[in-house]
């Protein structure tokens, strides 16, 4: 692993094994609603702003802090997760995921992280949306400061993450990963150790 | 046992001397793929990266159901690139020995499991076999000079000898390149290279088919 690299993960479903909103949302009674956003956003039927605008409503009732213990309960893909901790420098969480929501998780993981963001009210609900994440954004960014991009994700939007990115890995750990990001990509992998020792060698 | 650490399977190419529509490493012998007759002889090396191009997505998927710790590795350009860069592209950024080979052959299992115990002590290491298919690539054999192996001391496509190049070698990092052609041609330039026998059946065309079918049936009656 060389030092003047920069790996970058998607959250949801690459490092945590589960998808983390539809865990808070059948914690919530929105399983249904929530999932089926998730399936039309992965598929690249909606447009993931659009898709996020409207799950955060539907979350936007529950107090923020219940929001962030549900996920810091996620489980974690163990190598990936152990990857990320062994490398907290050169390791980058990108996710469109509300800052106030993964904080936790984040603080857990010790790295990097690039995340939508949101005010949290007075009364300790969720406020308004301050920056909905487009992830090409933090790889232009670390491309300023790293000689190499590595991106690792599943789903459509994490598109314009492998766009930007010197390397692609698709992870199918979870699901098989979106079409389009196999077509985008440079690796394709399904298993949590077999990731991390092919990160390990580049 | 020590063992190679990593192996590159390159399947991106179109298996069009053969002509059955799908990529060579999913054509059926004796009932298995060619696939799944050399991923249950790698079956014990850590890391092995098939690299993939014409048809990939069954090919990716066929694989991953065939053993889910596998690095597919992408050449979208397979229809303009030879096997050598694909070997490349299957190995790039790795800095230790690395075991290649056609994902089109058969390998008679015994030759095989004794060419990867050797070659984890001795890359370079080219496998060679008899000379039996249509289009070889015949090598000059020699005894010595690094006994118990034989050495290759030319290659070529006219002069028969009574071996040919098998398409499998255990090579340091560095040695192939990104645009180079015939794996061969680049081997040649490395010459003379430590070599070792492994009975193989390259299928590129129907009658090679037949040749590891038969073989590949023994095997089958056998266990």
């Amino acid at each position: 692993m060389k030092s003047d690299t920069a790996f970058c993960f998607d959250l949801d479903g690459t490092v945590t094994r589960k998808e983390v909103l539809p865990i808070i949302a059948s914690e919530l009674g929105l399983a249904e609603e929530i999932g089926f956003l998730t399936e039309m956003t992965i598929r690249g039927q909606i447009p993931f702003e659009m898709s996020f605008r409207l799950r955060c409503r539907l979350l936007a009732e529950i107090e923020v802090d219940t929001v962030a213990r549900i996920v810091e309960q996620v489980p974690l893909e163990d190598p990936i997760a152990a990857f990320i901790r062994a490398n907290p420098k050169n390791c980058f969480v990108v996710t469109g995921n509300l800052n106030v929501w993964i904080a936790r998780l984040a603080a857990d993981l010790g790295c990097g992280v690039f995340s939508s963001s949101a005010l949290v009210r007075s009364d300790g609900k969720l406020g308004a949306l301050t920056h909905i994440l487009r992830k090409s954004e933090p790889i232009r960014e670390l491309a300023t400061r790293f000689k190499r991009i590595v991106s690792i994700g599943e789903g459509f939007n994490d598109l314009p993450m492998f766009e930007e990115a010197d390397i692609g890995v698709a992870y199918g750990g979870v699901h098989p990963p979106a079409r389009e990001l196999v077509n985008n990509s440079t690796y394709v992998i399904e298993d949590g150790d077999t990731l991390c020792r092919l990160l390990n060698t580049l | 046992m020590p063992l190679v650490e990593h192996a590159v399977i390159a399947v991106a190419g179109l298996g069009s001397r053969l002509g059955l529509g799908k990529p060579k490493c999913l054509v059926e012998v004796a009932g298995r793929r060619i696939l799944e007759w050399q991923l249950e002889l790698l079956r014990d090396v850590p890391d092995v990266r098939l690299v993939v191009g014409y048809q990939e997505q069954e090919v990716i998927e066929t694989a991953f159901r065939l053993r889910r710790n596998l690095t597919l590795v992408r050449n979208p350009a397979y229809r303009t690139t030879t096997t050598q860069q694909s070997y490349w592209l299957g190995a790039r950024y790795l800095e230790e020995p690395c075991l290649y080979m056609d994902g089109d052959i058969i390998f008679e299992r015994e030759s095989f499991l004794a060419f990867l115990e050797s070659a984890a002590l001795h890359a370079p290491l080219i496998g060679i076999t008899p000379a039996k298919t249509q289009q070889a690539v015949f090598a000059s054999v020699v005894e010595g000079p690094h006994a118990p192996f034989r050495s290759v001391t030319s290659f070529s496509r006219t002069q028969q000898t009574p071996w040919e190049w098998a398409n499998i070698a255990c090579l340091p990092p560095g040695l192939l390149e990104e645009n180079g052609r015939d794996v061969f041609s680049r081997l040649a330039l490395h010459l003379p290279l430590r070599a070792q026998s492994v009975e193989a059946f390259e299928v590129d065309t129907e009658a090679d088919l037949a040749q590891a079918e038969e073989y590949a049936r023994k095997i089958r009656a056998a266990s």
